[in-house]
């Protein structure tokens, strides 16, 4: 206490005295000598949006008290009430409401006037400055008829602003609601995290946490860095990075992603990096890039409503000049202020951001990132979609996918090839112990293994020889293959498969046929793609035919193949010319120039292509079932923001006639554009409602799987060896 | 000045109603640290704010019934004047039926209103009122006041319908008014001893309440179903 008494407030610089309040602000601590300094420092330089709502409720209750007051006077004024013997009391009844409508005013006005100074110093006219001109001269006209004993408009000046106010109220609770959406994704980078050094805790930014640092993570709190934990035992909740809103358990040694979310029991993590160089961290980066870029529908409305003002505010006073020739001066003036007020398009300049911002918030959180909010209105107009093939619709490493025999048993072949392949580390090799290991089959124990580069593994087993390799290998040893085999091999590779052969016993006894297989939840994507009207094309470097049957087992109709990365991209340009615009999904690791290219890049399972900037949107591992998805969402954002447009303007346009004809009061125009403000906040935040990705089918397909593989059923003979994903 | 003395009495005991919801608001809003003076001003401003809301919905309720009654006579401000055409027995009608809903709801004997009340935006007001209660000064007393008045509360409701169905402003106004004078007391009272009020007599000023809702409620529906002499004798409502 004594040493913080020394301190100075962040927001007034004045002493803070004995008790300061402190406050976490975006990652550093504050101080502040009062609750109207901590508020007024959160209004002024706070991103929180909840400190600008509660500092408007205050300034709303205020003036809506007033403004009440005063309209319940002015009821009696137009009521008639101070006419004849108490006509002697108007001067008192004008003061009075005078005295309400200044604070009310002044209250209520002060940030549409800074808001207009903000922007007429930089040369502009914006939506306030209309609110601004249209409330001050309601105003000025009233104390000037006050001194004259005319009639007093100061109802319409404070009732204008406060419906104003209370639709910027709802407008800001709105952005709040559609920021908290956001909040855990954007909670990375001003996280604090609880550091154990020698047996003392201390509280620091997640910025300082350096790797192999010890962080205590207490139940209910948020991971702050990516780690293993080396104490403690809990359920933790991993959808912010995942998208699988589900808890996961954790024990002494497992990893644990920063960003998630510890449920049970308090965790003591080992830092296994920087705390800033996290995934979280950069997903917390990439969002508030997305979000601080502008869609090009959002730079139209911005246009838009730039030019509307001066021609608005020339067309008020047109409206005013004309009336007042067949009216009295007041009239004429509140005819003009209604156009005035009616036509503010605060609700054209609002159409496009809080839809956008929800439909981002909407799919980070179930782990799919976007890198630009244009994105999604390119993705709402897509009609072709370009696929990457290994790595992307399928699993990019091969698998066991069939096995020839010659009279010998399933098992006994995997079980030699096993015990042979066990010793390699090729890709080919690794698929042959993982498809055992599958199946449930033990490697046979093999014995002086010799690895012979480019041909195979010798190795012998109970004193028997034994060799698994290629066909150059088995020539080698002088091994034959029976004619039903070679007849097989020559098929097996004229489908582009890998081949290994397994001999034993002086002879080929079987073949192992190895493939890239799709991906389980590729087929879902395709089918929901093209559901969703999209054409689809499959490029690849590969051969023709394994690129064909992954397109024919998928669903895809268009297939190109042989393609070196620069002829991915002129196929890119050709579908182009043809279908308007193409989306390119791959795995963003080699073919990032690919990606960059297309109208929209679409990256799986890498963060790092977003950081390159290669991809426009990053779906999460495994996550390539969501894009149909991820389509809906984008296409819901783009009809929330068409609609809220056509709303926007058709109304304004159809409230200026009225009012520009004198059919619409002032307060009634006010009331309207208020009302309009709402409903198009109200219609964005249908986008909330919007469902969940449905895992089920892909669900219900990894099931069926997960039922096959353990059966012990040799005969099959197109065996599916698909590792879980 | 009889019908507003009623309904000055209908408040007044209808605010035993509040201090189930409103009264926790105005114990949660509690002692000013500045002493007696600080506190009792707290509230008095608290209770301003609400009354303020409550005479404007009066008001607006008045002049809708305006509205619906064009050719009811302007100058006629006096409140519940006897009926003039056919839109304000309507009116009436509606706001009579209304009123014994709502009197039934306190008794306990329709349980559907209390649901379809308290669902109008009240989410909306409940974290409105939570973010205005943390702020200190004397703007947030009065600010929560006047939020308080726009909670959806079914004895509002009577008492708007009431204001509603006198078809004029002025009249909306001062039905309204009458109405929050009267919960001044109760509601003060909250504010300053907190829960003396033992629940059987909470509860009797419910009953008490309902009473006073019902009775207006067939008055005013009687407005719109009785021959226009009829009611015009006895001048109370």
């Amino acid at each position: 206490m004594s040493l913080q008494g020394e301190g100075f407030c962040d927001h007034c610089l004045l002493p803070l005295g004995r008790r300061p309040l402190q406050r976490m602000l975006n990652g550093t601590e504050r101080s502040f000598c009062c609750y109207g300094c901590c508020i007024a420092y959160q209004v002024r330089e706070g991103r929180g949006e909840d400190a600008e709502a509660a500092w408007l409720l205050i300034r709303l209750g205020v003036a809506a008290f007033l403004s009440m007051n005063i309209m319940l006077v002015s009821l009696f004024l137009y009521m008639g009430v101070f006419s004849g013997a108490d006509a002697r009391l108007l001067p008192w009844v004008h003061g009075l409401l005078f005295a309400f409508a200044t604070p009310a005013v002044v209250l209520l006005g002060q940030p549409f006037l800074q808001e207009t100074v903000q922007h007429a110093a930089a040369g502009r006219l914006n939506s306030s400055s209309l609110v601004v001109v249209g409330v001050a001269s309601a105003y000025f006209y009233s104390v000037f008829a006050m001194f004259n004993g005319a009639h007093v408009y100061f109802d319409t000046a404070s009732m204008v602003l406060l419906l104003f106010t209370l639709g910027r109220y709802l407008e800001a609770a709105g952005r709040a609601r559609a920021s908290r959406d956001l909040e855990p994704l954007l909670a990375a980078e001003s996280e604090i995290a609880t550091v154990v050094l020698d047996g003392v805790e201390t509280r620091r930014s997640v910025r300082d946490v350096m790797p192999g640092m010890l962080v205590r993570v207490l139940p209910g709190d948020r991971i702050p860095v990516d780690g293993v934990i080396s104490e403690g035992e809990s359920n933790v909740d991993e959808s912010v990075i995942t998208g699988e809103s589900r808890s996961v358990h954790k024990a002494p040694g497992t990893p644990v992603i920063a960003g998630s979310v510890n449920f049970d029991g308090p965790l003591l993590i080992r830092s296994s990096g920087a705390g800033s160089n996290t995934r979280w961290a950069r997903i917390c980066r990439s969002v508030r890039d997305a979000l601080s870029h502008r869609s090009p529908t959002q730079r139209i409305a911005d246009r838009v409503v730039a030019i509307s003002v001066p021609i608005v505010l020339a067309l008020s006073g047109l409206t005013a000049v004309y009336w007042a020739q067949s009216q009295p001066i007041d009239q004429a003036l509140l005819i003009g202020l209604a156009v005035l007020v009616v036509a503010c398009p605060c609700a054209v300049g609002l159409a496009a951001p809080l839809a956008t911002t929800l439909g981002i918030g909407r799919l980070a959180r179930c782990g799919c990132l976007v890198r630009d909010p244009g994105v999604l209105e390119a993705l709402a107009g897509l009609r072709c979609v370009a696929f990457d093939k290994t790595g992307t619709l399928t699993v990019g490493r091969p698998t066991v996918v069939d096995i020839e025999r010659d009279g010998v048993e399933t098992e006994d072949v995997l079980a030699r090839a096993s015990g042979l392949e066990q010793y390699s580390e090729h890709a080919l090799a690794r698929a042959v112990t993982a498809a055992a290991k599958l199946r449930g089959i033990r490697p046979a124990p093999a014995q002086d293994i010799r690895i012979v580069p480019g041909r195979g593994i010798l190795g012998t087993f109970g004193g028997e020889p034994m060799a698994a390799g290629n066909e150059l290998l088995m020539s080698d040893l002088g091994w034959p293959l029976s004619s039903h085999l070679r007849a097989r091999a020559c098929a097996i590779e004229a489908d582009g498969h890998s081949l290994i052969d397994v001999g034993w016993g002086g002879r080929v006894q079987a073949l192992l046929s190895l493939d890239d297989t799709p991906r389980p939840e590729a087929s879902a994507a395709v089918a929901g793609l093209e559901s969703r009207g999209m054409h689809l094309v499959l490029l690849t470097g590969d051969l023709q035919e394994p690129a064909r049957r992954i397109a024919a087992v998928v669903g895809i109709g268009q297939v190109e193949a042989r393609l070196s990365p620069e002829a991915k991209r002129q196929v890119l340009h050709r579908l182009r010319k043809e279908r308007a615009a193409v989306a390119m999904v791959g795995d963003g690791l080699n073919d990032g120039p690919v990606l960059a290219d297309a109208d929209v890049g679409i990256a799986v399972g890498s963060a790092t292509a977003l950081a390159r900037e290669t991809a426009a949107l990053v779906l999460p591992d495994g996550g390539l079932w969501m894009l149909p998805w991820v389509v809906d969402v984008a296409r819901a954002v783009r009809r929330t923001i068409l609609t809220n447009l056509l709303w926007a303007f058709g109304y304004n346009l159809i409230a200026l006639t009225a009012a520009a004809l004198g059919f619409l009061q002032p307060i009634l125009a006010a009331a309207v554009m208020a009302g309009s403000s709402v409903l198009v906040v109200m219609n964005s935040m249908r986008l909330q409602q919007l469902p969940d990705p449905d895992p089920s089918e892909i669900a219900g397909r990894q099931a069926q799987a997960f039922h096959q593989e353990p059966s012990p059923n040799t005969s099959a003979v197109k065996a599916e060896y698909q590792p879980t994903a | 000045m009889t019908p507003y003395l009623v309904l000055f009495a209908a408040g007044f005991a209808g605010s035993f109603h509040c201090i189930g919801m409103c009264g926790g608001f105005a114990c949660a809003l509690g002692r000013d640290g500045r002493g007696q003076g600080g506190t009792v001003l707290r509230h008095l401003l608290y209770n301003t704010g609400r009354l303020t809301t409550y005479c404007f919905l009066g008001a607006l309720a008045g002049a809708f019934g305006q509205m619906i009654c064009t050719s009811a006579d302007f100058s006629a401000t006096l409140p519940l004047a006897e009926p003039i055409d056919f839109a304000q027995r309507a009116l009436a009608i509606v706001a009579g039926l209304l009123m014994i809903m709502i009197a039934l709801q306190f008794f306990g004997l329709l349980g559907t209103l209390h649901r379809l009340t308290a669902g109008l935006g009240g989410s909306l007001f409940a974290a409105t009122l939570r973010k205005v209660l943390n702020v200190p000064g004397h703007a947030t007393p009065l600010a929560f006041g006047v939020f308080n008045g726009f909670l959806p509360c079914p004895l509002v409701y009577a008492f708007l319908a009431q204001a509603a169905s006198t078809a004029g402003a002025v009249s909306g106004f001062l039905t309204m008014a009458a109405f929050g004078l009267g919960t001044f007391p109760a509601m003060l009272m909250m504010g300053g001893i907190g829960g003396v009020l033992g629940p059987v007599w909470r509860r009797r000023g419910v009953w008490l309440a309902g009473s006073f809702i019902l009775l207006l409620g067939l008055t005013t529906l009687g407005r719109g179903v009785l021959p226009a002499g009829m009611l015009h004798g006895d001048h109370l409502l």
